[in-house]
């Protein structure tokens, strides 16, 4: 005969198995949603990257890999991939230290972070597009105020193909900070201040405080954000395609802008899939990347 | 009066009524009305003719109504927009609104109708050649140009009359012009020639202007591109030459339309390469330029006879997936005739497609620079008629863009554009 010691684990494991039906049960829907409107369009995309198509001229055959084989000798590819890679790196790292500086200067303030707060949230929420025509009139070289505020020197912002990625990279730094400043903030504010109190009596202060505790509570979220800002920059779009069009030569040319002119605008449905294909192997990587970042850090801690 | 249950009896009687004509409208027995969904831009201006237009069509067709949808202004969001619903088979809608580089794109696709039959020749001979010629492939008519447009050179009347200038024929005798008011103004900000060179379909349009003032073409009737290279290396270097030499702005590169349009509206630009619609923007009464404007021929460069400008504009199309082909086709002749034409000049200031409008006593009195457009519109030049032409306009846009900001010389830009256009031809298979 059992013990009731045992009885009761066997019967709490067998809670577990109708427990662990229920879970998939009630996960379903929400399986069969992520499944409909995220992986079937995935598989579709890469099928339809392994072909030849274009509607307009009634071709569709198969292709394979040429496609891809075409893209690692495409230049036009290959500098899209780097524009990508140099916007990404710069407007993120700046998003986060700039980000992280505001969450500060906001916790600091004393009066008005209301308004501070609204503020901030008024660029965030401003749709990517309205802010792109706005950065156009701001950038513009005879009568913005970028310009203006130079002392009327006539620099050519979006015109000279040295300058066009870092003015991109500033309208989305401008755009997308106070994002990563009030997930920081937010996480600020959670820190008890007797944590401060308590250094302060041991004689840290400033500098080291920051770096004793301030530091290590806001990586995790910090690491959050970049997540969110870094699969977002991957993938930007609206800022090049109003501001540039990708140009001047191509200097501001995405790998999403240059998928957006094959696919909508030459129609080269199989080729433009192998570029979007890239990009979402790209974002998937990274992403996994940073997933790993984040569990070791919670392992860590 | 009649007493409360009388009164009752009709209520109901009444409501009972409208049921049944409702049921009737609805049932399939009833002939109920046919919609036709008609697909353009929202049409800017003064006052948007197109409703009381739609209005008049059903009270000639009863039992048809117009169901007008709008589409953004943006054309590459409008190419986009057609391209999803007509591809992905999605909510059919019967008449479309085209731009004019799309008509033979959207004909080989199989997405419109052949509207040959329906047109007698005498009604496509009422429009301009330089309208009718793209909607035609291959002998069939496509689309009935709507609306019409085409590059025109501005510049500023009195500058050039206070140092006794008429306006330029080719591109040197601006830059001479451009230079000696510049002298002569001493206003540092105050530009030379504005025009288009971002990298989109408005700085192909302005080296194709180039590229035929010039005497040449960026493909020749059977498909090659660039038939004579040297021709087209000297028109690159000529408009890379204005930036250089200082009679365009370095920005030019990254102007579109409205980026070029505003500054000369300020007063601060002597020459712009623009469209009509800028006309009217320049006669507002509180415009810097009221009457200070005038209109020219684009320039020609050294070996061409004469300036050439790109025409442009909308047209109308029927969907092959339209249920009641005949009354579409009806509807694109209705919105194109003499009368609809003049409805939109008046109401929308877009300027028509049919020349006689532009002799047209009662118009001019409403627009006056009609006269003056004419011989411009005449002398306009459609751009590539080809179903590949934004295909040859995307793949060529960086290299022409790499020109404008020095980043390639044009003898390299001229020679990848080459390799990247029969690679295009490959992938087609052709």
């Amino acid at each position: 005969m059992a013990s009731p010691r045992c009885d009761t684990s066997s019967r709490r494991s067998a809670a577990d198995v109708t427990d662990r039906r229920l879970g998939w049960l009630l996960l379903a829907p929400a399986l069969l949603l992520l499944g409909g409107l995220t992986v079937y369009p995935a598989i579709w995309v890469i099928w339809l990257s392994l072909q030849y198509r274009v509607p307009v001229f009634g071709i569709a055959r198969w292709a394979g890999a040429a496609h891809y084989a075409f893209l690692t000798v495409d230049s036009r590819f290959w500098n899209a991939a780097g524009v990508t890679a140099l916007f990404t790196v710069a407007s993120v790292a700046l998003e986060s230290i700039l980000g992280l500086a505001m969450a500060l200067a906001l916790r600091g303030q004393q009066r008005g972070r209301r308004v501070a707060v609204a503020l901030l949230l008024l660029a965030w929420a401003l749709p990517s597009v309205v802010t792109a025509k706005m950065f156009e009139w701001l950038y513009h070289p005879s009568g913005g105020l970028v310009n203006f505020l130079l002392g009327g020197r006539a620099v050519n912002w979006l015109g000279d193909p040295a300058l066009a990625l870092p003015s991109l990279v500033l309208a989305d730094v401008w755009r997308t900070t106070p994002f990563v400043a009030l997930l920081c903030y937010a996480r600020l504010l959670t820190i008890p201040a007797e944590l401060y109190e308590a250094a302060e009596v041991d004689g840290a202060a400033g500098v080291q405080a920051f770096a004793r505790i301030t530091w290590p509570l806001v990586r995790p979220i910090l690491l959050v954000a970049l997540l969110f800002r870094t699969l977002d920059a991957l993938r930007a779009f609206d800022i090049m395609f109003v501001l540039t069009g990708g140009g001047p030569a191509g200097s501001t040319e995405t790998l999403t802008v240059y998928a957006y002119r094959a696919l909508f605008q030459t129609l080269q449905i199989g080729f433009g899939s192998a570029i979007g294909v890239v990009v979402f192997v790209l974002v998937m990587l990274v992403a996994w990347a940073y997933l790993r970042l984040i569990n070791r850090q919670e392992a860590a801690a | 009066m009649a007493p409360r249950p009388a009164r009752a009896a009709l209520l109901v009687a009444g409501l009972l009524l409208a049921l049944l004509a409702a049921g009737c409208g609805q049932g399939p027995s009833g002939a109920g009305p046919i919609t036709l969904v008609f697909k353009h831009a929202k049409i800017l201006g003064p006052a948007d003719p197109v409703p009381g237009l739609l209005r008049r069509f059903e009270a000639e067709h009863p039992g048809v109504r117009v169901q007008s949808e709008a589409l953004t202004w943006s054309s590459d969001e409008q190419h986009q927009f057609y391209v999803i619903n007509l591809e992905g088979g999605s909510p059919p809608f019967d008449v479309m609104m085209l731009d004019v580089i799309w008509v033979p794109e959207f004909a080989r696709a199989g997405w419109i109708l052949d509207l040959t039959a329906q047109v007698p020749p005498a009604e496509c001979d009422a429009h301009f050649a330089s309208a009718i010629e793209p909607a035609t492939q291959d002998g069939r008519l496509w689309a009935l140009p709507w609306f019409m447009n085409v590059g025109l050179l501005y510049y500023r009347k009195d500058l050039l009359a206070k140092y006794g200038l008429a306006p330029p024929e080719t591109y040197d005798e601006l830059a001479r012009q451009v230079r000696l008011i510049q002298a002569g103004e001493r206003d540092p900000r105050l530009d030379g020639y504005l025009w288009q060179g971002k990298q989109y379909e408005g700085g192909m349009v302005n080296v194709l202007e180039a590229l035929w003032a010039n005497g040449t073409r960026v493909i020749d009737e059977r498909g090659r591109p660039f038939p004579e290279p040297e021709r087209a290396r000297e028109a690159l270097a000529a408009l890379r030459g204005l930036i250089e030499s200082g009679v365009s702005p370095p920005w030019v590169t990254a102007a579109d339309e409205e980026l070029t349009r505003r500054p000369f509206g300020d007063g601060r630009a002597i020459f712009l390469r623009g469209w009509p619609y800028a006309l009217d923007l320049f006669e507002l009464p509180d415009s810097r330029v009221r009457q200070r404007v005038g209109v020219a021929p684009m320039p020609r460069l050294a070996h061409g006879p004469v300036g050439a400008a790109s025409t442009g504009g909308a047209h109308l199309a029927v969907s092959a997936r339209t249920r009641h082909p005949a009354l579409a086709v009806e509807l694109v002749r209705f919105l194109t005739s003499d009368v609809a034409q003049r409805a939109m000049t008046e109401g929308a200031a877009l300027r028509p497609s049919r020349p006689a409008l532009y002799h047209d006593a009662q118009l001019i009195a409403r627009d006056p620079t009609l006269p003056a457009l004419l011989p411009l519109i005449l002398r306009g030049h459609p751009r590539p008629i080809t179903p590949y032409y934004l295909m040859l306009s995307t793949t060529l846009q960086p290299e022409f863009s790499a020109v404008l900001v020095g980043r390639k010389s044009p003898a390299r830009a001229v020679q990848d554009g080459i390799a990247q256009v029969r690679h295009l031809e490959q992938a087609l298979g052709r």
